[in-house]
């Protein structure tokens, strides 16, 4: 082999590796990107799942938090209604002493208040036959209940074998209207206040109320 | 005559050397290239990732405002019809409240 060949081969040779070098260095970055970007696809699906999971959640949250605000909404309105047609009660009481209610005069209604009180105290006291009572009225109401007429409840409830007596305490309480009455020992009372029956009756009245109130809606 | 074939041949060597080591520095910058193509691809994907959970979370956003707006009107709609009913009914209403505190009922 001459000396040209030899250089020839030499030559051939580091072209050959040239090659290899490039082309191995090639695929090494061509790997390195395409690993890279496989990698980056992957994080990409893994954040929009992720957000799209959270946007989900408070998607859900928002609706959560309306449809409460909503019922809220809902019930502020109908507490306002029921509160409206207690204060419209309460002041229509005022035109029930002038006027009556469902033909029933004041001192009707009142004498009827009286009459379930003394039973109430009757029911409930001991068996003693005889009971004094007193009623006691605001110094409005004072007026519509004059002796006679408790002479007559009196009469009326002792019937059962129990000789009651009634009589109008001079102690005025304040109300908007009613009665209350007690033994003369002050030991039992039956408060029949307009005030204190509505907080008496207040859980079924409101039941009574929302039937009423929201019918056909 | 010999010499002279040895210089051709040390020459060649040399050739093959410059070849070699010219081929191994464009192997060294075909890697730092790609490595920060690498870089750059993590860097855009970093942004890209920003951008779309902002994208995201604006359109579930924008769509819990529309369904918020829906069912409120709906609840106000409901409440006016409400209180339309509870001011038909309120005489009603009253009496019944006075029947069972006057003692009537």
């Amino acid at each position: 082999m001459g000396a040209t060949e030899i250089v020839e081969k030499i030559k051939d040779e580091a072209v050959s590796e040239r090659e290899k070098i490039i082309s191995a260095a090639k695929k090494k970055a061509d790997e390195l990107i395409k690993e890279a970007t496989a990698q980056v696809e992957l994080q990409k699906k893994s954040v929009i799942k992720a957000e799209e999971r959270k946007g989900v959640e408070e998607l859900e949250r928002i609706v959560r938090d309306a449809r409460l605000n909503a019922r809220k909404l809902r019930w502020t309105a109908e507490e306002e209604m029921i509160a409206k047609v207690l204060e419209e009660a309460m002041k229509r009481i005022k035109e029930v002493k002038t006027s009556g209610f469902k033909g029933n005069s004041y001192s009707d209604i009142l004498a009827g208040l009286i009459r379930d009180a003394t039973m109430s105290i009757i029911a409930g006291s001991s068996t003693s036959s005889s009971s004094e009572l007193e009623v006691m009225l605001s110094a409005e109401d004072a007026s519509f209940v004059s002796p006679e007429l408790l002479k007559n409840i009196a009469k009326e409830v002792s019937t059962e074998g129990v000789n009651i007596r009634l009589s109008l305490s001079d102690e005025r309480i304040k109300s908007a209207g009613g009665v209350l009455v007690r033994g003369r020992d002050g030991k039992i009372e039956v408060n029949n206040t307009f005030e204190q029956r509505l907080a008496r009756f207040s859980a079924s009245l409101r039941e009574d109320i929302v039937k009423t109130l929201f019918k056909g809606r | 005559m010999a010499v002279e074939a040895l210089k051709l041949i040390r020459e060649g060597e040399e050739e093959g050397r410059k070849l070699i080591e010219e081929a191994r520095e464009r192997a060294a910058k075909l890697m730092k290239d790609a490595e920060e193509e690498v870089n750059r691809i993590k860097e855009n994907a970093r942004e890209e990732a920003k951008s779309l959970a902002v994208q995201i979370s604006d359109k579930y956003a924008k769509k819990g405002e529309e369904e918020e707006r829906a069912i409120m009107k709906n609840a106000r709609a409901e409440v006016e019809k409400l209180r339309s009913t509870a001011e038909s009914n309120l005489d009603p209403a009253v009496n019944l409240v006075l029947e069972k505190i006057l003692g009537l009922r």
